[in-house]
């Protein structure tokens, strides 16, 4: 038990090979983070942010250091992936409702939290689509509500939203604040995008390549909510510029 | 409208068929009615006809009729189910499938008509082996789309399945054999269509039943319309067997992409 939501403590991780000298993909990842707070993840690639993510999503095994989570080690947790992985022969309700009939949870009060969900997301309308007749936004829109349907209280996104053109980004941006300030989870997020990072993020987690390990972390003092005004204001360019130049 | 339109291209195809098979009798009479070749080498789409009709009329063609379709639905389920046991396993173990492909590619390989009198040899002239040859026939087909179809499902898939904490069984029902099916249902057109060429050539080597042996004792009484009217109805049998697999696939892959006419 913990009283972060998630805490790491001394993760590494190596990959061995035979002809070459070990990769050291990360190095002594010691992280905190709060319950209901908003945590992005940045740095050039290859600096093991993906690999640092599956390791807290349990997807991978860490070489060495362990995991906190607040609810022991059978966390639940919501997991979006750069591709929005919907089973194609589902329609947009059945996809968003697959983790309920995995976990035997379909109650009439879930089913109608879905729906709400699917509201908020602006899907009701599309209900009875396939994902072959949806835009890539819409496909992880519908991807984000099947990862909040079971009300895991941690999610991790793998940069979700990196396949997208930079408008339907922006606007998907605003629309998970909404998401988020609505349903309080605590969210880690993955991203190449600076501007991403920080128009989204509590606080910003530098890392740096080979071996991966944290640079800095940098808090985002803006109020929210935020909106076209964060991105205009002056402050969202200082911290943009100070944030590339850790990444050089 | 739109099932007007549907009905029309239906219509349309029929009569595309109707006139190829038809421009095909008439060259075919034609030819015999001007070069009069003897009737045992080629005798007159009508007498063909003839003979269709009194092998249907006289009831005779029946039991054999029933013979070679429960053969072949019997081969091609068993064959089937076995098909898609062993590309699972062979997909999700790979020393099994390192151990015991080279096995199932060299029974591939081997002439069928070889392996017949063997299997006539172990199993007898009675059922078991017609049953177990179109088994061997089905197999391969069956067993090499359901692994394409496991190997071809996004890595992701598996992370999701994991993340939700989904038991193997939830994984496989769910998710995994849907996922096969576009390759799978492509196993299974080439399985039932070798199923029925697997019967009757084991009907030839053996025995007294099904409309293998009405095509030997047709050549072998130079009956030759009753020959071609047996290998019209083996054809019939193979375009139905057939058909039933793919209203099977349109019903079951209405989502694929390859069923968007």
């Amino acid at each position: 038990m913990s009283e972060y939501s998630v805490e790491l403590k001394g993760i590494g991780q190596i990959y061995k090979n035979l002809l070459k000298e070990d990769t050291i993909a990360l190095q002594d990842i010691n992280l905190q983070i709060k319950a209901g707070e908003f945590i992005s993840i940045i740095g050039p690639s290859g600096c093991g942010k993906s690999t640092l993510l599956r390791i807290v999503g349990n997807l991978d095994k860490a070489a060495s250091g362990t995991i906190d989570y607040r609810d022991g080690a059978n966390q639940q947790m919501g997991f979006v992936f750069q591709d929005s992985v919907l089973l194609p022969w589902k329609n947009v309700r059945q996809n968003a409702d697959f983790p309920l009939v995995i976990q035997n949870k379909r109650t009439p009060e879930n089913e109608k939290k879905l729906d709400d969900l699917l509201e908020l997301a602006g899907l009701t309308e599309f209900k009875d689509a396939l994902p072959r007749e949806l835009s890539g936004g819409m496909k992880q829109r519908v991807s984000i509500v099947r990862a909040l349907s079971y009300d895991a209280p941690l999610m991790l996104m793998d940069e979700p939203f990196g396949a997208l053109d930079a408008l339907t980004r922006d606007h998907l941006n605003e629309e998970l604040l909404k998401i988020w300030s609505k349903t309080q989870k605590t969210i880690i997020f993955v991203t190449h995008s600076i501007e991403e990072a920080v128009f989204l993020s509590d606080r910003v987690v530098v890392m740096s390549a080979r071996p991966g390990r944290i640079k800095e972390i940098v808090s985002i003092d803006m109020p929210r909510p935020r909106g076209n005004d964060t991105r205009n204001a002056p402050a969202f360019t200082e911290y943009s510029k100070y944030l590339r130049g850790l990444i050089g | 409208m739109k099932k007007n339109r549907k009905l029309r291209k239906a219509l349309a195809g029929i009569a595309e068929y109707a006139l190829s098979i038809g421009t095909f009798l008439l060259i075919w009479w034609i030819y015999v009615a001007i070069k009069m070749p003897p009737t045992y080498i080629l005798p007159a789409p009508t007498d063909v006809w003839k003979s269709l009709v009194k092998l249907f009329a006289s009831g005779e063609v029946y039991p054999h009729l029933w013979t070679t379709t429960y053969e072949v639905i019997l081969g091609f389920l068993i064959g089937a189910l076995i098909g898609v046991a062993l590309g699972y396993l062979f997909s999700k173990v790979r020393f099994l499938h390192d151990m015991f492909m080279p096995y199932l590619i060299f029974m591939q390989t081997a002439p069928k008509i070889a392996l017949v009198p063997l299997f006539i040899v172990w199993f007898g002239i009675g059922l078991v082996s017609k049953v177990v040859l179109i088994i061997s026939m089905v197999l391969f087909p069956v067993q090499a789309g359901m692994m394409l179809g496991l190997d071809s499902i996004p890595a992701d898939v598996g992370n999701l399945m994991k993340v939700l904490k989904a038991t193997k069984w939830q994984i496989f029902s769910r998710v995994e054999m849907q996922y096969s099916l576009p390759a799978l249902f492509s196993g299974l057109k080439v399985g039932i269509v070798q199923a029925v060429i697997g019967a009757i050539v084991a009907e030839w080597m053996s025995g007294k039943q099904g409309l293998g042996y009405i095509l030997t004792y047709a050549s072998s009484t130079y009956n030759t319309s009753m020959l071609l009217a047996g290998i019209v109805v083996t054809i019939l049998l193979g375009i139905f067997t057939y058909e039933v697999i793919n209203v099977l696939e349109q019903r079951l892959l209405n989502w694929h992409t390859s069923q968007q006419a």
